[in-house]
């Protein structure tokens, strides 16, 4: 317990040599994969396979195969999407908002956690897509001079979504592929293999770790956090917009787009808490990934927690306060009606159950926080459910009243999504440094000069 | 190999404080086409390489402002010019509504330019001929080391003299690099080509199949079969196989009235005009003339038909007995037809035939007008 | 190169500083009390906005120092005592807010008997807006945060005799305690103070838009302080304009923060256009009311943005003391826009008078002269502080 707040806590542990650094992290690169591994791509694939014959059915037959009905028009579409697109929130985080604050332990988490909200938003992309029932008639969501003489709607909040989710993958596909680079270098110059070393050449652009590109190159992620940060914060915002520009009561609520970043950084820290715990151990990490950084991640998710928390009781307050009957009723019956069981999962895997992490002891236990992590993750998503369904099924006129029973091709596809979302997970783990390299050497004990500090005062 | 050009020469160190020292000794020393080498970026290596700061921040602004203008263009030219709809009652340039767009296309705009600028145009990257790849250099400064390269293209090179002076900055070691010979790809291969063909037949075919095979497949056939009966086509559910259902027996239409003089050829007693000849009315029958009258009895009512003969002319309305028919006996003639004329009951409603009648009694009155009659109209 | 021997010398600060305050205060008091008697129901809205930017410099000054603790910043350390001097107004406000106590007739429409009777609304939120609860209210408000801000001062000063690690410890834990509990009480004060004077309206993010614009002001008022008191070596020599950067970025990232937040709030009343919620906005598009609105989003938005934008700037003291004057004012405006429009003379559009002018000045020159205060009684510098090293070490 007795810190010496005097001298920093080093990011990396285990006085770790630059050459190790480099070791450990390309190690899985190196070698074959082993039977863990392909019995984890099996049990991931199976899941992405049921997923993709649930969608092919839907493709034939139609969205009729899914529990979505009048009211209840938007069911796990919409919840999966805003769900997925949560989890995508964490990686950009980490790797713009933290470099921004200057947190160094960012360097070890920071690459998976950018892989991590690829894949992510992957899997929050197809589901407002297959939601149409006819996918492959995306395009005319795209803006272009077409035969009909027809444009989009600009001020529907669902092109903007398409704009903001379609931003939102570039952008990080770019800033994750940018700090991939250097590790390509590294990689091309260490690797034996003709054809790897053709492959990482091709991808290192024939990177010199020069430092009159380094210049550049750390300016221009300087630039790409910055971009990074505010689009964060609008991608989430523009898909709280799909509800809160409604006038759907339990949708229109001003406080809605803090509330939805603040709740996908808390999911989105949920998840990556809950995978970096099994790769740190898998890929023998534990000095790069430390359980400090993990610590962190938890007070990070504590606060995020609490902040969800926050915006459930002003909802409710308001919802009493506004004195509007409408708004009284939806509240109510989220927390008393027939979906009353999703509300109360909700609230005590959100704002219950991270409560724990006030204790140091759970906060650094492996064990507690996988538990917590979990029921996090389960309660962001029975959050996005509460949000959609409870707010529709029960509409301004008694008379269309219903309810929402998903069928099995909805949780099929769900399934499949998480089934899509761990194969590219696990695919990455052996393919592409799952720390970056550069980064985490750099931040190493004596890797930086000594005297630099002094550096600027002669 | 005396051919060989020098490329430059660089030195190694395995210490970050003695690179950050020898960088600005050879910074001191006046070389301008030098670098530092390293795994990741050194801290206050710029200061210490006497860089300039990066001007990348340029190319961000005047994209990013372009990806803000266009956007903000865009929206404004589709939704209030080429195409304005009045969507929730906002007013067609509803900027609250279009400042997520414009915030997205900003942000990819410059971002995307920052990123292809810096590795294209300030990098000149992708190269991976360059001379340093391959080198036992290279692959020490990727791992662990930092080195130092001085270039042949510096003014102030000189082989001995500069590998001299790299010496002095006690390095690990120093390397000579040379250019790499040039390497040679045939283009026209015989494998190459082959290879070229296949890719361009199995482009032809997956096109063809795709626009050809696969558009017709259900579910991506645009909806073309579906479960409901389309209008002309039969049907085998019922027992007549028509899919269009006929009205049952003795079904009388909504507003149905019957019509008591066919056959006869001069109702005109109890026909008469319930229509005054007011503007809306002459109007309506102007309207309804011409698009089903005038075909064959000229605009103006000359008999003069625009169907060149096809079909025997009619005669003229202003002759005079066409003039002395009464208005019934019109009426009467275009509800049942005359001669070869047929009946117009299903065209045209009741209150629009008297129209018409109307309207033929204007053309009648102005093509026999007179004297009095223009003083009337001068009059007016 | 280091020296781990502190050279730090104590200062005091000019007496100028007292006699600017001094005289401000004593201005702004003579005035403002004849602006009472002149014009009661406008002063006392004025009286309001004040007392508001008031609570914003306070509070969001604690809630800066908590925030220093709970994420282990370094680089703020050097300038905690900064920081903590306008925290030092938190105990005052017991006081400072008897005068509204004393007019809540005149400001809250709810607090009639007879407005509520006649309003079914208004009888429905009688159970949180009602004068006995409201009062209660706000000394539970003030007391909780003078409470916090005693014992974070109290541990802050201990530990420059003592020198003891385990201050840091105790503030580290009142900070995770006292976040939430800023949360909820700054909620509240925004809901009591600034949203019940329409007592028709409600917007659930209001709490947050208020937090947005506190901390801009405590973030602005440290900002000026600190480059002031640099400027003429009253800190640390070894502190650089590297610590300056620091706070324009914060300042820069909450400028956005606030633009924002008062986006949303904005986009999502102008979309859905329900009228009970919409009316609050048209009020404030009245008159001259509108260039008010459009005001706000060019002094409080724009302007900081395009002047914080570079990096350079945001280590140049000259750009910061310019902005952080700027965005004091622009607090201060923001308020007046969300207050002023409520005032029944005022709701057709805006007319001068000077007594718009007169709180602010009182309300200036008094946290000029708490800060003096405290500056001649304490150090300039928290030296017991284990993060101190590290802090004037600090390095982009």
């Amino acid at each position: 317990m007795s810190t010496d707040y005097s001298v920093e806590a080093p990011v990396v542990a285990g006085r770790l040599t630059i050459a190790q650094i480099e070791e450990l992290v390309a190690k899985p690169m190196d070698t074959k994969p082993d039977k863990k591994f392909y019995l984890a791509l099996t049990i991931s694939g199976s899941a992405l396979l049921i997923g993709a014959v649930c969608l092919l059915y839907t493709f034939y037959y139609g969205i009729g195969m899914w529990g979505n009905n009048q009211p209840v028009g938007w069911g796990f579409g919409i919840v999966n999407f805003v769900f997925w697109v949560g989890i995508g929130h964490a990686g950009t985080l980490i790797s713009a908002i933290l470099f921004l604050l200057r947190q160094k332990w960012r360097t070890g988490i920071a690459r998976f956690a950018e892989a991590m909200t690829i894949f992510a938003v992957m899997c929050a992309g197809i589901f407002p897509i297959i939601h149409t029932g006819r996918p492959w008639l995306a395009g005319y969501l795209t803006p272009y001079p077409n035969q009909h003489g027809l444009w989009v709607n600009f001020t529907s909040p669902l092109v903007w979504d398409v704009f903001a989710v379609s931003v939102y993958f570039t952008v990080s596909l770019v800033f994750w592929y940018t700090g991939l680079i250097p590790d390509f270098a590294t990689l091309r110059d260490r690797t034996t293999s003709k054809i790897k070393k053709t492959i990482y050449s091709i991808f290192s652009l024939g990177w010199r770790h020069s430092s009159r590109h380094w210049l550049h190159y750390e300016k221009a992620y300087v630039i790409l956090a910055g971009f990074a940060t505010p689009l964060v914060l609008s991608v989430h915002t523009i898909v709280s917009f799909d509800f809160a520009v409604s006038i759907m009561p339990g949708w229109h609520t001003t406080i809605f787009p803090p509330y939805f970043v603040a709740g996908a950084i808390f999911s989105g820290f949920a998840m990556v808490v809950t995978v970096l715990v099994f790769v740190r151990k898998i890929f023998d990490l534990q000095n790069i990934i430390t359980i400090d950084h993990l610590e962190k991640m938890n007070k990070v998710i504590l606060a995020t927690g609490m902040m969800v928390g926050y915006a459930y009781g002003m909802e409710f307050f308001i919802a009493w306060y506004s004195g509007v009957q409408f708004e009284q009723f939806a509240f109510l019956n989220r927390m008393l009606g027939p979906y009353a069981w999703a509300y109360w999962i909700m609230v005590s895997c959100n704002v219950f159950f991270p409560q724990f992490f006030w204790f140091k002891k759970i906060r650094r236990s492996i064990p507690a926080m996988i538990v917590i992590v979990l029921f996090v993750n389960v309660g962001m998503w029975f959050e996005r459910f509460v949000i959609v369904v409870t707010s529709l099924h029960r509409d301004f006129l008694p008379s269309s009243w219903g309810m929402f029973t998903p069928t099995l091709y909805d949780i099929g596809i769900l399934l499949g999504s998480f089934g899509l979302f761990f194969t590219l997970v696990i695919l990455f783990t052996k393919a592409l440094p799952v720390v970056s390299i550069a980064e985490v050497k750099a931040v190493a004990d004596g890797a930086q000069p000594t005297h630099h500090r002094g550096e600027h005062h002669d | 190999m005396t051919d060989k050009k020098i490329f430059g020469i660089t030195a190694l160190f395995n210490d970050p404080n003695a690179i950050f020292a020898a960088a600005k000794k050879v910074a001191d020393a006046g070389f301008s086409k030098w670098d530092v080498n390293s795994p990741y970026p050194i801290h206050g290596i710029d200061k210490a390489m006497k860089m300039k700061p990066s001007k990348l921040g340029i190319v961000t602004l005047i994209f990013g402002l372009s990806g803000a203008a266009l956007a903000l263009i865009l929206m404004w030219w589709t939704m209030s010019v080429d195409y304005p709809m009045i969507i929730g009652g906002k007013p067609y340039f509803s900027l609250p509504a279009f400042i997520p767009v414009t915030f997205e296309v900003t942000v990819i705009m410059a971002t995307l330019s920052t990123v292809v600028a810096m590795f294209a145009f300030f990098f000149a990257l992708p190269r991976n001929d360059h001379a340093l790849h391959d080198t036992v250099y290279m692959k020490k400064v990727s791992r662990d080391h930092y080195g130092i390269v001085i270039e042949a293209i510096d003014p102030k090179f000189d082989e001995h003299a500069t590998l001299q002076f790299l010496k002095d900055l006690k390095p690990l070691s120093t390397e000579i690099i040379y250019f790499p010979q040039k390497e040679n790809y045939p283009i026209f291969e015989p494998r190459f080509i082959a290879l070229l063909v296949g890719v361009a037949v199995v482009v032809s075919i997956g096109t063809y199949l795709m626009l050809n095979k696969l558009m017709y497949i259900v579910p991506f056939d645009w909806m073309e079969k579906q479960a409901k009966v389309i209008p002309q086509s039969g049907s085998e559910f019922f027992a007549d196989g028509r899919g269009m259902r006929l009205p049952v027996e003795g079904t009388v239409a909504k507003g149905y009235i019957p019509y008591p003089f066919e056959g006869e050829t001069n109702p005109t007693e109890v026909l008469s005009n319930p229509f005054i000849p007011t503007k809306e009315n002459l109007e309506l029958g102007q309207k309804k003339y011409l698009t089903y009258c005038s075909p064959c009895h000229g605009n103006y009512g000359d008999g003069d038909s625009r169907l060149a003969g096809q079909f025997p002319n009619p005669p003229t309305l202003h002759s005079d007995r066409g003039r002395n028919f009464s208005d019934g006996m019109i009426y009467h003639i275009i509800t049942v037809g005359q001669n070869v004329m047929p009946s117009y009951a299903s065209q045209v409603t009741r209150d629009e035939r008297w129209a018409i009648v109307n309207y033929i009694r204007a053309l009648q009155r102005a093509k026999n007008a007179t004297d009095s009659d223009l003083k009337f109209v001068k009059a007016e | 190169m280091h020296n781990n021997e502190l050279t730090y010398q104590r200062k005091d600060l000019p007496s100028s500083i007292s006699k600017i305050g001094m005289t401000l205060l004593v201005v702004g008091i003579i005035l403002g009390v004849a602006a009472f008697f002149v014009d009661h129901t406008r002063a006392v809205y004025n009286y309001l906005v004040a007392f508001t930017f008031m609570i914003s410099i306070g509070v969001g000054a604690l809630f800066l120092i908590a925030l220093e603790y709970i994420v282990g910043a370094d680089w703020s350390v050097p300038i905690r005592r900064v920081v903590e001097f306008f925290a030092a107004i938190i105990p005052l406000l017991a006081l400072l807010v008897i005068p509204l106590l004393l007019n809540v007739g005149e400001l809250f429409h709810w607090s009639h008997a007879d407005a509520i009777a006649e309003d079914e609304i208004l009888r429905a939120k009688a159970p949180y807006l009602n004068v006995t609860f409201f009062i209660i209210r706000v000394f539970i408000l003030i007391g909780l945060w003078s409470l916090f801000y005693f014992f974070f001062i109290r541990n802050s000063k201990k530990q420059d005799t003592t020198k003891d690690q385990k201050f840091t410890t105790k503030n580290i834990r009142l900070s995770a305690i006292f976040i939430p509990v800023f949360a909820i009480t700054i909620t509240i004060a925004a809901v009591d103070w600034l949203m019940s004077i329409e007592p028709h309206w409600f917007s659930t993010i209001i709490g947050v838009y208020f937090f947005a614009g506190t901390v801009i002001a405590a973030l602005a008022a440290v900002t000026l302080a600190t480059v002031i008191l640099k400027e003429n070596g009253y800190l640390h020599p070894a502190m650089t304009n590297d610590h300056l950067y620091s706070l324009g970025a914060l300042l820069f990232a909450f400028v956005n923060f606030w633009g924002y937040i008062a986006f949303s709030q904005y986009m999502l009343i102008w979309y859905a256009d329900l009228p009970e919620e919409t009316f609050w906005f048209l009020q404030k598009w009245e008159g001259s009311w509108a260039i008010f609105s459009i005001g706000l989003i060019i002094i409080k938005f724009l302007v900081p943005y395009i002047v914080l934008v570079s990096q350079p700037s945001k280590m140049d003291p000259k750009k910061l003391k310019f902005i952080s004057v700027w965005l004091l004012f622009a607090h201060l405006y923001d308020l007046f826009w969300l207050v002023m429009p409520e005032m029944e003379e005022l709701s057709g559009g805006y007319s001068f008078s000077w007594i718009d002018l007169v709180f602010p000045i009182a309300a200036v020159g008094l946290i000029i002269l708490v800060f003096n205060m405290k500056a001649k009684r304490e150090n300039l510098i928290p030296i017991g502080d284990p993060k101190l090293q590290r802090g004037l070490d600090f390095h982009l």
